[in-house]
């Protein structure tokens, strides 16, 4: 039966930084490699904030596996790095430059058009040495199995193709680490939903604003009291001639507020804190949007079944260290342990052991660890209680509480700089909104700047998206507003009473009664995954190079 | 002293600069400056690992295949490195070497291909021994052996491009043509002196193409004006639609069989198809009644020669062999990701004639008839048995073209405006539509995606057919009324060439204002009906005015 498909040692699902990595390590290794890429482009799907980190603890960081990386496919290294505290006006802004140099050997800012075309090119020239190579435009739509054994894959554009190690580095929204059981899409606080604007800047504005060099870049982090209490922050990237602002929010806070995720940006975009920076140009190259794991939830602890390794976002491997974001590095360590795994693995005579010893090796290495801190995990129960939310609110809101923030200032930043403490903190509003808002409060100064920015509404940035339009790939299964209502405003491309986008509200009236229902096009769709959660829906990915096609990512 | 001293850099500055550098001393001396400062251990990883890459690249420059450590190259390396090699026995000692080294499949591919390519192939001097493959391969069925026209025979004749023309409602497909218009191309390139001359006697080859079904002679005649030398055809009233068994019958026995003075050549040189759905199967199963091989779905044909080194085609190992007149059919693969070129080549025991293609419709000009070409049609005669008629057609069904919303003086269209009585919207969008001569009835897509519930009578109406924009039609009426519609981009696109464009919209902020002629801020609900009175009474003028005029 197998004889009868096209076989390959490996195959890699995602050229992502993680399928990339994975796929690289595979082919140095001459293993015989195909990766399947469902974009007409890598890095045409892709979204991320834009901080790639090389941490001097990992096995793999994606220049030791991408020699040139660095000059050829990221933006800027960053090296200043703040958050800003914000409450209406006061901003009090902390340095956060030692944690984010922790254990850092580089930061670069990346796009991720750019940056996965790059790598795929190189993944294509070295899985080709091998007798594979790397395909665009196949969406890979399931798992093969024989006798109950996964065993290949399946594909919209191809026949089906069995392979002795499957790495599924299909990202946040992967089909294949459902298929296998690994993963669900049930709970909305096992996520967080980005946004991001990537705006036009030139670089000699950006060394004015900035007041760094064209090789500098610079990290600003937001939170506090702009995001009407929805738990998460902003952050603003700086790229070559653009910078990176977007917005990262739990999504069972975003759904349970109701709130619109353009407009939280928007919020972002014109706070007068970012007139210094904008000063009153605002030209949007494009809005893009993706869920994201949070690691400390859903990173499976033993991401493989079989002949499947699960990598990077598929597996849950993205780590939100306080504010600091880290998926692509996790993603490029997993792939190459994967790699690593599967060579041991034959080596040993036993390629099925490739997953066992994946396993081992996330463990080993202490990727787990990062992933799910076990401080994390004991802090949890206790802070994450609305009881502890709420004394901490009191609390902080007293006089005395004013009082001693005046007096921690320093012990603040501090605290605010220790990965350890980072670790800990608990996934409350009180982290998330209380405590920023009342740092800015009190310890912060007015922003002077106005900022009168114009950024497009959704009309026009949906407008601004490149579509190649195919047939619908998400079915509302129950278009009832109880079941699926939701979807109107955490789609990051629909709102209330916005007619052009994916979700809209309809009341409906048969025989006199009426009826509050949702309908759904998929055409201004980004892929984002949020609806796969918040709606109920029958979720998978559009065909092979069809969708929404970014150019900057 | 080099030109970067590191102690003066930060981490994240240096990384660039010092894989900017290609001199081995100069980072070395970097080296020792960062030892002396800072001592910082990545500064001291980076520059470390930029001087063993450059010195692993000096290395490979030099590495001596007939010496080098193949444990030390990649599989990659070993690919560059032996692509340069030509000498066989240098090849066979890395081979040796490399299976006792590290032993790596991939790196032994490489190695043997390339051994391949500069030998021709494994193996002696001296013809292969030929075995049939039944004998060879006793344990295996062996369907062709029953095959009455598998012919172990070389030394037979083979000439002409025969072309398979489809017809569909009574006329030639484009692609029918498109194929004959390369046909053409092809033979007179052959017949040229830049070709062959002719056949191998000199005598010019030609395009002959085949028209199958009923009432056909005129079709035929066509055929010979896009390109054909001669038109075999046959007419038969039972052949009025596609069938496998009769036409497959027919086109080989045409080609084959048909004892006729013009061919006395045992099968085509070459024959074409159209990759159509009939197309497809067609070609399949004649392909295989002549025993021959089919490339399908190519997406171009060129005619020349093939340096030939497998010994299975060539007879004689380790030698190439030039193959004459060679129909390269290039086709996708992969879904357009890369392109192979599919030869049909002959064995030394067994001919593989006609060298056939199926063709993607489109890949090909469609090319301009010529009234005054000459050509012969051959009508093809044979009783056809009734046993080919077994499979019986009894019902057939022609897709709908869809509804066109193009070429009328008027569309009005509908969108989400509609939505607290989408029912009633539609019949008002409906009565404005019979009040004009002629009038289309168009959605936007907003409409189309909605849970909105119509009634029977006009549920019929909303559907993607009468959708207007990016992904539907592109109308450029005379008129153009837009009623509850807002003006996206996409449905612009669709509609903004049109000479005049109403608006009706309760919003006086909408974006279709700003690229309507006349904007009539108002519910639909009410205006449509006094539109519609209007269009009835000949007055429309005088509702227009009312609006205002934008
Ligand atoms: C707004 C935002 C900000 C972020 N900021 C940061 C940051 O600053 N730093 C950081 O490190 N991380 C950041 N992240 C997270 C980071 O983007 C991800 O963790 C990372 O991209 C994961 O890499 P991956 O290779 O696992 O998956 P992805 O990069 O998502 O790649 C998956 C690939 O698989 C392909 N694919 C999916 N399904 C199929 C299929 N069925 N068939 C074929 N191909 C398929 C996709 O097209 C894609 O190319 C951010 C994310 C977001 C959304
Ligand atoms: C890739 C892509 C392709 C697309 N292709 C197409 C396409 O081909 N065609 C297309 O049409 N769309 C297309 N769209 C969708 C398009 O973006 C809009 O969503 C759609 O056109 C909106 O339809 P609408 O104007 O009917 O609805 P809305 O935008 O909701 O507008 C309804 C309008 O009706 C007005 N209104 C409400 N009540 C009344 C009343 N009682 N009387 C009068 N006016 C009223 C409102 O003020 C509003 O202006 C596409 C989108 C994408 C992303
Ligand atoms: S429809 Fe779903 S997947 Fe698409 S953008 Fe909206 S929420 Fe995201």
């Amino acid at each position: 039966m197998t004889d009868d498909h096209e076989h390959y040692e490996a195959v890699v699902v995602g050229a992502g930084p993680g399928g990339a990595a994975a796929a690289a390590a595979l082919a140095r290794q001459g293993v015989e490699t195909l990766v399947l890429e469902r974009g007409v482009d890598a890095g045409s799907k892709n979204v991320s904030g834009g901080l790639i980190y090389a941490e001097e603890s990992a096995p793999y960081t994606i220049d030791s596996l991408f020699p040139d990386f660095r000059e050829a496919a990221s933006e800027r290294p960053v090296d200043d790095y703040y958050i800003h505290n914000v409450s209406g006006r006061d901003v009090k802004t902390f340095d956060l430059g030692r944690i984010h140099r922790h254990d850092t050997d580089w930061c670069d800012a990346v796009l991720r058009r750019k940056m996965d075309s790059w790598l795929a090119e190189r993944v294509h020239e070295l899985t080709r040495e091998t007798g594979g190579g790397l395909l665009t435009e196949v969406r890979v739509n399931g798992l093969l199995r024989e006798n109950g054994e996964i065993v290949g894959v399946t594909c919209d554009e191809l026949d089906p193709i069995t392979a002795d190690l499957i790495v599924a580095a299909d990202g946040v929204n992967s089909e294949l680490a459902r298929d296998a059981g690994l993963m669900d899409w049930d709970e909305p606080d096992d996520w967080f939903q980005g946004v991001k604007a990537v705006v036009e800047m030139e670089p000699d504005a950006i060394a004015d604003r900035f007041g760094i060099d064209d090789d500098e870049g610079a990290a600003h982090l937001f939170s506090g009291d702009l995001f009407e209490g929805v738990r998460g922050g902003g952050f603003l990237y700086t790229n070559e001639d653009s910078l990176s602002v977007g917005t990262v929010f739990h999504l069972d806070s975003l759904a349970a507020e109701r709130a619109e995720p353009h407009e939280l940006l928007d919020a972002l975009l014109t706070h007068p804190l970012l007139d210094q920076w904008l000063q009153g140009e605002y030209e949007e190259r494009e809005y893009a949007a993706k869920l994201v794991p949070d690691s400390k939830k859903v990173a499976h602890p033993s991401p493989h079944r079989g002949r499947l390794l699960l990598v990077g976002d598929a597996a849950g491997q993205m780590q939100a260290q306080g504010p600091i974001i880290k998926g692509m590095n996790h993603a490029v360590t997993a792939g190459g342990l994967a790699a690593e795994a599967y060579a041991d693995a034959k080596t040993r005579g036993d390629p099925s052991a490739a997953g066992e010893l994946y396993e081992a090796k996330l463990n080993e290495e202490g990727v787990m660890d990062q992933l799910r801190p076990a401080r994390y995990r004991a802090t949890r129960s206790v802070s994450e209680s609305d009881l502890l939310g709420t004394i901490g609110d009191a609390v902080i809101r007293s006089p005395i509480g004013a009082a001693g923030l005046k007096a921690f200032d320093g012990a603040i930043e501090r605290a605010f700089n220790s990965p350890f403490l980072l670790g800990m903190v608990p996934d409350t509003r009180f982290s998330y909104v209380t405590l920023p808002t009342r740092i800015g409060e009190v310890l912060g100064e007015p922003v002077t700047g106005d900022n009168d920015v114009e950024p497009p509404d959704l009309a026009d940035r949906i407008g601004d998206l490149t579509y190649d339009v195919g047939e619908p790939h998400i079915e509302l299964v129950d278009n009832s507003f109880e079941a699926s209502g939701t979807a109107v405003t955490a789609c990051p491309v629909s709102a209330v009473g916005f007619g052009g986008g994916c979700y809209r509200e309809e009341t409906v009236r048969t025989n006199g009664s009426e009826e509050r229902l949702v309908s759904l096009d998929t055409q201004p769709c980004v892929e984002c995954g949020t609806c796969a959660i918040v709606a109920d829906t029958e979720w998978e990915h559009p065909a092979g190079g069809k969708g929404v096609e970014y150019e900057q990512g | 002293m080099p030109t970067i001293d590191p102690t003066d850099h930060e981490i994240a500055d240096l990384g660039p600069e010092v894989n900017g550098i290609d001199d081995v001393e100069e980072l070395e001396a970097m080296l020792a400056l960062e030892a002396d400062g800072e001592d910082r251990g990545p500064v001291r990883t980076l520059i470390e690992s930029r001087i063993e890459k450059l010195r692993a690249a000096d290395e490979e420059e030099d590495a001596d295949p007939g010496d080098v450590d193949l444990a030390e190259l990649t599989i990659a390396d070993v690919a560059n490195m032996v692509r340069d090699v030509d000498d066989a026995a240098v090849l066979r000692g890395l081979l040796e070497r490399e299976r006792e080294g590290k032993d790596r499949s991939g790196a032994i591919t490489q190695i043997e291909n390339r051994i391949e390519a500069v030998e021709g192939s494994e193996g002696g001097d001296g013809e292969v021994e030929y075995v049939p493959p039944e004998e060879k391969y006793p344990d295996l069925d062996h369907p062709t052996a029953d095959k009455q026209y598998v012919e172990g025979t070389s030394g037979e004749t083979y000439r002409d491009m025969w072309v398979y023309c489809e017809t569909q409602q009574g006329e030639l497909i484009d692609v029918s043509k498109e194929l004959l218009g390369k046909a053409r191309e092809l033979m007179d390139e052959y017949n040229g002196e830049e070709g062959y001359g002719g056949d191998e006697d000199g005598t010019p080859e030609e395009v002959i193409a085949v028209v199958i079904g009923d009432d056909v002679v005129d079709l035929a005649e066509e055929a010979i004006a896009y390109g054909a030398d001669r038109v075999v055809y046959h007419e038969d009233e039972r052949l009025e639609r596609f069938r496998h068994k009769p036409y497959t019958e027919l086109f080989a026995h045409m080609c084959r069989d048909f004892d006729v003075d013009w061919r006395d050549y045992h099968e085509p040189r070459y024959t074409v198809f159209p990759a159509t759905n009939n197309g497809r199967d067609l070609s399949a199963l004649v392909q295989g009644e002549l025993d021959s091989g089919l490339a399908s779905d190519c997406s171009d044909l060129y005619i020349d020669e093939a340096m030939i080194s497998n010994p299975a085609k060539t007879g004689i190992p380790g030698d190439s062999v030039a193959f004459d007149r060679v129909l390269h059919m290039p086709r996708p693969d992969f879904s357009g990701f890369e392109y192979s070129t599919i030869l049909c080549i002959d064995k030394p025991h067994r001919d593989f004639h006609p060298q056939g293609a199926s063709v993607i419709p489109g890949a090909f000009d469609l090319p301009d008839p010529d009234p005054d070409r000459e050509g012969e049609l051959v009508e093809h005669d044979l009783e056809l048995p009734d046993e080919w008629f077994q499979i019986e057609i009894v019902d057939h069904d022609r897709l709908e073209g869809g509804v066109d919303l193009t070429g009328h003086d008027v569309v009005v269209a509908l969108g989400r405006g509609i939505g607290t009585d989408p029912t009633k919207g539609i019949e008002l969008g409906l009565e404005l539509v019979d009040a004009f001569d002629d009038a289309a009835f168009g959605l936007s897509r907003g409409v189309i995606t909605a849970s909105y519930q119509f009634g029977g009578h006009v549920a019929d109406y909303v559907s993607e057919e009468r959708q207007i924009g990016e992904s539907g039609q592109v109308v450029e009426p005379a008129v153009y009324i837009a009623a509850g519609i807002s003006g996206a981009v996409q449905h612009k696109v669709g509609m903004d060439e049109s000479d005049t464009i109403i608006a009706i919209n309760d919003d006086p902020d909408a974006d279709i204002r700003g690229f309507s002629d006349y904007f009539i801020e108002g519910d639909l609900f009410e205006v449509l009906p006094r539109l519609t009175a209007a269009v009835e009474s000949g007055n429309l003028a005088a509702v227009a005015a009312e609006a205002s005029d934008d």
